[in-house]
């Protein structure tokens, strides 16, 4: 037994690195946007996608999709952001109803292009069982896990070093100082949101070398980036990934000793328990607007 | 330096200044003051695109039609009202974020310095969050940020508002500074009497125009007040 929640909290741990991709990804776009976009988890599933395609066409490692991924998903954040760009009047709630039809939408292509079967990696390498103790992971999520601590880093640097990254952040804190700066509020957004799109590609891959994908669950990565979002409170990487993890293991706890059919409930009730008791996220004391 | 001719704004249908011609000269500090909704700062506003505007706007002797995130690229800087600092930010990267502009990235080291010469009180801070700074602070961090892209002309608006007596007495001390070293300054303020020890030049506005325009060693303080409280001049 306590081999099995051993198990359960390394795997939570696992995928927890790739939820915290997609989750980093929504917040970037919300934080330079003030909008949620609500087909962000479509854009990973699409990229998910594209690891499957190169996969079974070229018989090539799914990790050499990325290019394409990247492509992909960065050709459809630029259509999505030319039409959120668009609407003049309340944007956010506008956007919310954009974005969700356009998840819709891709779901939809991505049913009707790959039908509904559940997929996953077949290479052998990747399903490679990798023993640490009494824990296994497959070799899959490992590197799955490792290229999430990677970008993650790099992000934060990014944020942190970058003239662009510095632009993201100050239009985040005050969108007014930050044009009398000299910055461009549209460019800036535009960069965000193909940086986010750029992480939900890398997101998308990984995902499909560790994991099973199916055209819904776009849908489902969405709503967990947004659980793991309002668990941390926005604007802080090591809060993100941390609620991440989280959620990761108290999905795989449920689905150890409970059912896999509750996963999906299990985020909810800890989303509402943490609301519950602390409703300004797990790491946030603070409720500031710039 | 910077001129308007017959420029009009406003918000929606309500027009906030009219027809307001000023000049404000190269290397000279013009100081704008009056009383609440007088449209000061609804000037700088239109100054910096912030606020459309009718008329037309010259900046060394050109029309200025940029859009406000090209004006501290071409050495137009505002320090806003209420000093809109990056509070999650440090300080130090409040004043990186000041030296944007392109053309100002490469002397980034030079300009931090030069900031840091000025306000030693924000080298001390350099580290800590703009949000935790005192009033008097986050206006200086306001002024320093402003001055990382090394401006023609720096607009700053309301510095004194909400500052203790001995920190304003600071921060003008500051603006006196910089326009010794040659800065072309426009400053709005409500407090007449410091604005007037800096000045070189007094534009005085009420309801959106300005009723009064004099080199600051001519005002008569009194006549000056009286425009500015809307009393009759006694004994005039």
């Amino acid at each position: 037994m306590t081999d099995l929640i051993l198990q359960a909290l390394f795997s939570g741990v696992l995928i927890g690195g790739v939820y915290a991709l997609v989750a980093l990804g929504l917040a970037l776009s919300f934080g330079a946007m003030r909008i949620i976009n609500l087909a962000h988890g479509e854009l990973v599933l699409l990229a998910a996608y594209c690891a499957y395609l190169v996969e079974t066409r070229t018989g090539l490692d799914p990790y050499a999709a990325i290019p394409l991924a990247l492509l992909v998903v960065a050709g459809v954040s630029a259509v999505l952001f030319l039409m959120i760009d668009r609407i003049r009047q309340d944007r956010e709630l506008n956007s919310l109803i954009l974005t969700y039809a356009v998840g819709i939408i891709l779901t939809n292509a991505i049913l009707l292009a790959f039908a509904s079967d559940v997929r996953s990696t077949a290479s052998p390498t990747l399903q490679d069982a990798v023993t640490l103790g009494s824990v296994y992971a497959m070799t899959g999520e490992i590197i799955a896990f490792g290229l999430s601590l990677v970008l993650m880093v790099a992000l934060w640097w990014w944020l942190k070093r970058s003239w662009y990254g510095r632009a993201v952040r100050a239009v985040s804190s005050n969108r007014a100082a930050a044009t009398l700066m000299g910055i461009s509020p549209g460019r800036t957004e535009l960069v965000a949101f193909l940086v986010a799109g750029a992480l939900a590609s890398f997101a998308g891959v990984a995902l499909y070398t560790m994991s099973v994908i199916q055209p819904a669950l776009g849908h489902a990565l969405t709503v967990k980036a947004f659980v793991i979002t309002v668990l941390a409170g926005v604007g802080s990487i090591p809060g993100v990934f941390l609620g991440a993890l989280l959620l990761g293991v108290t999905e795989a706890l449920t689905v150890t000793l409970a059912s896999s059919a509750l996963q999906d409930l299990a985020g909810m009730v800890l989303f509402l328990v943490v609301l519950f008791l602390l409703p300004n996220g797990l790491f946030g004391a603070r409720a500031r607007r710039g | 330096m910077l001129e308007t001719r017959r420029l009009r704004a406003g918000y929606g249908h309500i027009t906030v200044l009219w027809d307001l011609s000023l000049r404000f000269r190269a290397g000279a500090l013009t100081a704008i003051v009056g009383p609440n909704g007088a449209g000061k700062t609804t000037l700088l506003r239109a100054l910096t695109g912030l606020v459309p505007h009718a008329g037309e706007i010259l900046f060394q002797g050109e029309r200025l039609v940029s859009r406000t995130s090209d004006l501290a690229g071409a050495g137009l800087v505002m320090v806003p009202e209420g000093r809109m600092v990056f509070r999650d930010m440090s300080v130090e990267e409040n004043l990186h974020l000041g030296a944007y502009p392109k053309r100002c990235r490469g002397d980034l080291g030079a300009s931090l310095d030069r900031v840091y010469g000025l306000f030693p009180r924000l080298r001390e801070r350099r580290r800590q969050a703009a949000g935790s700074l005192s009033g008097g602070e986050a206006q200086m961090l306001a002024m320093g940020r402003g001055l990382m892209s090394a401006p023609r002309v720096l607009l700053i608006d309301e510095p004194s508002l909400g500052l203790a007596p001995v920190i304003v007495k600071e921060v003008f001390e500051i603006i006196a500074r910089l326009k010794q070293e040659g800065t072309t300054i426009v400053l709005i303020e409500q407090n007449t009497r410091v604005a007037l020890g800096v000045a070189d030049d007094v534009h005085l506005m009420r309801g959106g125009r300005v009723l009064l325009s004099e080199p600051a060693a001519r005002v008569d303080l009194d006549r000056l007040h009286d425009l500015y409280f809307a009393r009759e001049a006694q004994g005039a």
